[in-house]
């Protein structure tokens, strides 16, 4: 980490990355990570890489509707990418058995059409694996 | 020193190993269902005392779940003050 | 991998090894982090622990056999993993037929043995 760099708070500048297990759609894991990304970046901290293992690859899905009067969280974890550049990676093998695939993989596995927003990518666990030698903290975020 | 995430009601298999790994050095956070065990007079609320270890609740999560204010010994925190725990604390540990 | 510095990982087991997806995507992990080569470390607590039941038929089923999986470790150089010394108690678990060399640890021993990694991965 940089010598002399410090956050809004006086902490030194933290590299982060985010592990996230929750759906969207139940629980509170991927609110609260997400909200947790937003609020590390507004204190000066940086997020090398979010990774989406397990039902939380399902926070990458482009077909979910929601109640208007509801909050997607996925919308969140967009924004994060849209605003800040940061990376959205879906684990590749739980992403095929939730049905998330991206055109490479829909075409590969003979499927009609992609269902992961374009913010998300897919790729192996070897990119976990990076965020962990790359990052001062790894947060977990499950349930 | 670890920052324990604790998302998991207090009859949960969660909660009970937490509280095996939880050192007095520690900070435990409750977030999501875990915050029930910042109710007063509650066995959960007694256990987490005994641990030693700094307490802390989200209040948006607390709010959600109809805690108006935490037990005593429990610090209301915004999700600010979460990564600054974050900051200070080298390792985290997502219990759900 | 780059040439960060390695930072040691512990991934802690929490979970039985098919009641959900995540002792499978716990593996997965930890196989992972050992197959780049970085330094990763085995915890199994609570109803973890029984990812090392010994004899575990998943063919029947159509499933990746977890305790198959733990017992190829040391060919990802991981020969020991660490076990929740009161759940191998409360669930009667003999761990000199795990899948894996496996050392029992105390809870004061697990919580020492946390501060020595730079990520914990609860799964």
């Amino acid at each position: 980490m940089p010598a002399g760099v410090f956050c809004l708070g006086g902490a030194p500048l933290v590299i982060y990355s985010l592990l996230v297990l929750s759906s969207p759609v139940s629980g509170h894991g991927s609110r609260t990570g997400a909200a947790f990304a937003h609020s590390a970046i507004a204190r000066g901290h940086s997020i090398h890489r979010v990774f989406f293992l397990d039902a939380g690859t399902l926070n990458g899905s482009h077909n979910s509707i929601l109640p208007q009067d509801e909050t997607d969280p996925a919308a969140s974890w967009e924004a994060l990418h849209r605003e800040h550049g940061v990376e959205l990676v879906l684990c590749i093998s739980s992403a095929l058995r939730y049905g998330m695939l991206d055109a490479t993989e829909a075409a590969r596995h003979d499927r009609s059409n992609a269902t992961i927003n374009p913010a998300f990518s897919v790729s192996g666990l070897g990119q976990l694996v990076d965020a962990c030698a790359h990052s001062d903290r790894l947060i977990t975020f499950g349930g | 020193m670890v920052l324990h995430t604790l998302n998991a009601a207090p009859s949960s298999a969660a909660f009970r190993d937490c509280l095996k790994l939880v050192a007095p050095d520690d900070a435990v956070v409750l977030l999501g269902d875990g915050v029930y065990a910042a109710l007063e007079g509650t066995a959960a609320c007694d256990e987490l005392r005994a641990a030693a270890a700094a307490l802390f609740v989200l209040r948006a999560d607390a709010q959600l779940a109809g805690i108006e204010s935490p037990a005593d010994g429990f610090g209301l925190i915004d999700m600010d003050d979460l990564v600054a725990l974050t900051e200070r604390f080298e390792r985290q540990l997502a219990w759900y | 991998m780059g040439e960060a510095a390695k930072k040691p990982v512990l991934v802690v087991m929490r979970h039985s090894p098919y009641g959900s997806s995540l002792a499978k995507a716990a593996v997965d992990v930890a196989l992972a982090a050992a197959a780049f080569e970085q330094a990763v470390d085995l915890l199994f607590i609570g109803e973890g622990v029984l990812q090392l039941l010994p004899g575990q038929e998943s063919h029947k089923l159509g499933k990746k056999n977890i305790g198959r999986q733990l017992a190829s470790l040391p060919l990802y150089d991981i020969e020991l993993v660490y076990v929740d010394a009161e759940a191998a108690l409360r669930y009667q678990l003999d761990i000199a037929s795990s899948p894996v060399n496996a050392q029992l640890l105390g809870p004061q021993e697990m919580r020492q043995l946390m501060v020595g990694y730079d990520h914990l991965l609860g799964l």
